[in-house]
């Protein structure tokens, strides 16, 4: 199971340390999805090497229009492996961009309905259910992060629209465990196994864009392969 | 008083826990158990608080990492592990909190989950950033103040150079 993360500078702890965290909660790996403007310095090799999480990377794109967005997306998506688009003002235009892999919390100062769940689904964007404020948050917050989510489920569910799951820590003390997520969720009315699915798809997002940033894939379906020599 | 008979007795299971906070951070087991009652009271109700128990029964915190064992009704585990994950701070310091296990006797807990590794506190200037910096070095983790906070690294983030 992957968790999404913000790292220092954007964060308060660095690739390392979260990676350290995250091998010793039980995690496999970590995409790091810095905002444009806060980018982080890390080696993941060495990481992985040292702490045995894989660590993906990423970005969090966060601007005010999408024509500015779109120019971003086109950029990152053959630099870094998930593609990530900073939720709110930039929802319509995400869910209608095949080439974004995640559009993070759509629900917090953004909206979305059953035209956007469609398209999502339609454009393989997934939908990010984030546990952020549940987590670190009480009273008013807390329960209109709540409704938010509750309102999201539906959509994802009625219209089987990818998604991912993630508590968006930006330090190591905000990161919580796979089976922490799992007992939070089912006690805000997620099932389980759902839980699961969404933590393991920021994994599967991570193999199959490492596939298709690969030197020998050319389109879904094709790619250069090894040739066999005829005796 | 009485006994209850045992098989009225509730049935416990203990949850291992592992906390971590800046180095800095003083905390002890009374501002934790109430952290964790308010936090059930938040989450799950008053209702939902009594079935859960959350007891913390065994505390311990230094230099920014500790251990806990709370006790939970038996069948009201996940319920539990879910407050517990929504601890995120304690009179204001950021706290990382995991679940490391769950027994069904506080010894069994103990045996198994709280380890108490020695853990060599170093305090010394790091270079991080491109700039020597005031830091708190527990085996790999090195906590560095900077001037508008704090940063969480590892062995791997900082010049290793000897100052």
């Amino acid at each position: 199971m992957y968790e999404g993360v913000h790292a220092y500078p954007d964060g308060d702890a660095t690739v390392a340390r979260l990676a350290r965290t995250a091998a010793d909660y039980g995690y496999d790996g970590l995409v790091v999805r810095n905002h444009g403007d806060a980018q982080a310095e890390y080696d993941a090799a060495a990481i992985a090497d040292a702490y045995g999480v894989d660590v993906v990377s990423g970005i969090e794109i966060r601007v005010d229009d999408a024509s500015r967005a779109s120019g971003l997306v086109g950029n990152y998506r053959s630099k870094v492996d998930v593609v990530c688009v900073h939720g709110g003002a930039l929802n319509r235009f995400a869910v209608e961009q095949p080439a974004v892999d995640v559009l993070a919390h759509p629900m917090r100062d953004g909206d979305v309905n059953h035209v956007l769940a469609r398209a999502a689904a339609d454009n393989g964007v997934h939908l990010e259910f984030n546990f952020g404020r549940v987590l670190r948050t009480v009273g008013g917050q807390r329960v209109t992060a709540l409704r938010g989510l509750r309102k999201l489920r539906e959509l994802v569910d009625h219209y089987d629209v990818p998604y991912v799951v993630t508590a968006d820590p930006s330090s190591h003390l905000e990161l919580r465990a796979p089976r922490e997520l799992r007992a939070v969720g089912e006690t805000i009315g997620f099932d389980p196994p759902d839980i699961e699915a969404g933590l393991r798809a920021w994994g599967e997002l991570a193999a199959r864009n490492r596939g298709r940033r690969a030197e020998t894939f050319i389109e879904p379906g094709v790619r250069i392969d090894e040739h066999e020599e005829d005796e | 008083m009485k006994h209850l008979p045992k098989h009225l007795r509730p049935r416990w299971r203990y949850l291992a826990v592992g906390l971590e906070s800046w180095p800095d951070v003083e905390l002890d087991r009374r501002a934790f158990q109430r952290e964790v009652w308010f936090a059930a009271q938040n989450l799950v109700g008053d209702a939902g608080s009594a079935d859960l128990d959350g007891s913390v029964l065994h505390f311990r915190f230094a230099d920014g990492l500790g251990e806990a064992i709370v006790r939970a009704r038996r069948g009201e585990v996940e319920r539990l592990r879910a407050v517990l994950a929504t601890v995120s701070e304690v009179d204001g310091h950021p706290l990382g909190l995991v679940v490391r296990g769950v027994s069904g006797t506080v010894r069994a807990c103990e045996e198994k989950y709280i380890r108490r590794p020695k853990v060599e506190l170093d305090e010394r200037s790091v270079a991080f950033a491109s700039a020597e910096r005031p830091a708190v070095v527990r085996d790999h983790r090195v906590d560095v103040r900077l001037s508008d906070g704090r940063v969480g690294a590892t062995a791997l983030d900082i010049d290793t150079r000897e100052n």
